[in-house]
């Protein structure tokens, strides 16, 4: 991640990176729940996240077994709108600061 | 159109309909998931809770039309993809209340294993499993088949 520093840039950086280094990034974690069937959590994360079978099968398998997965990070208004779609879905998902892109 | 076509035993099923009412009933003023971000603005979280709510309202509401009169005459109810999307969601909805309300007892790993002795519960709990297995088994139905309707919308 592009980080601002005290050196003066030539030209303006894209305005995604300069909001990243403004609000920082934030990460969609997933948790697990015992309902929600691995079949469901996984054609879920394949609809929202265009994640092909594979990737969408290990995301599930980190809630499944280590209770949260994290399944995307950016900007904060990007990741707000997946947390309310994972809602519509019925998942839990909670949004957190990735302190290690800072 | 792809389109699947189920037939259900209506002795079974038709009791676990007064179930699914039921929880229509407690889903129409609650999440099934309820927001879990707890540094949202007041406004903003109660924007988000009304839209989620329409949505599961309207989710919920098509779940239950499917058990309509033809449904009682034939005992089919029909999947394709105008409704599928709409109906897995509506089924784990109704799933998550279905934990809430009724099958805390069993304890969660009871409940993600799947591994209960219907036998040995009582009718309330036994009705309630049961609603929960069957609203499991049409989310199965329509992702082995529908998939690709799901997402390619």
């Amino acid at each position: 991640m592009t980080i601002l520093s005290g050196q003066p840039q030539i030209s303006p950086a894209p305005r995604a990176e300069t909001e990243l280094a403004v609000q920082g990034v934030w990460r969609v974690v997933v948790l697990n729940d015992p309902v929600n069937l691995m079949s469901y959590v996984v054609m879920v994360f394949k609809k929202v996240f265009g994640f092909d079978e594979s990737t969408a099968r290990q995301k599930m398998l980190e809630v499944h077994e280590q209770g949260r997965s994290i399944v995307w990070s950016g900007l904060r208004e990007k990741a707000e709108a997946y947390v309310f779609t994972l809602h519509q879905w019925h998942l839990t998902a909670v949004l957190e600061p990735d302190h290690e892109a800072h | 159109m792809k389109r699947i076509e189920v037939k259900l035993a209506l002795p079974v099923v038709a009791p676990l309909l007064d179930v699914i009412k039921e929880l229509a009933d407690s889903l129409r003023k609650n999440l099934a998931a309820p927001i879990a971000l707890t540094d949202l603005g007041d406004e903003f979280h109660d924007t988000w809770v009304d839209e989620l709510l329409n949505t599961q309202n309207e989710e919920v509401r098509m779940l239950l039309a499917l058990f309509d009169d033809e449904f009682f005459r034939e005992g089919v109810v029909a999947f394709d993809e105008n409704n599928a999307e709409i109906i897995v969601r509506a089924c784990a909805a109704v799933r998550l209340r279905l934990r809430e309300k009724f099958l805390k007892p069993l304890g969660d790993e009871l409940l993600e294993s799947g591994d209960v002795d219907m036998m040995s519960l009582d009718e309330r709990l036994r009705k309630a499993f049961m609603c929960y297995l069957f609203l499991a088994t049409i989310q199965e139905l329509i992702i082995q088949h529908l998939d690709e309707s799901i997402l390619g919308s």
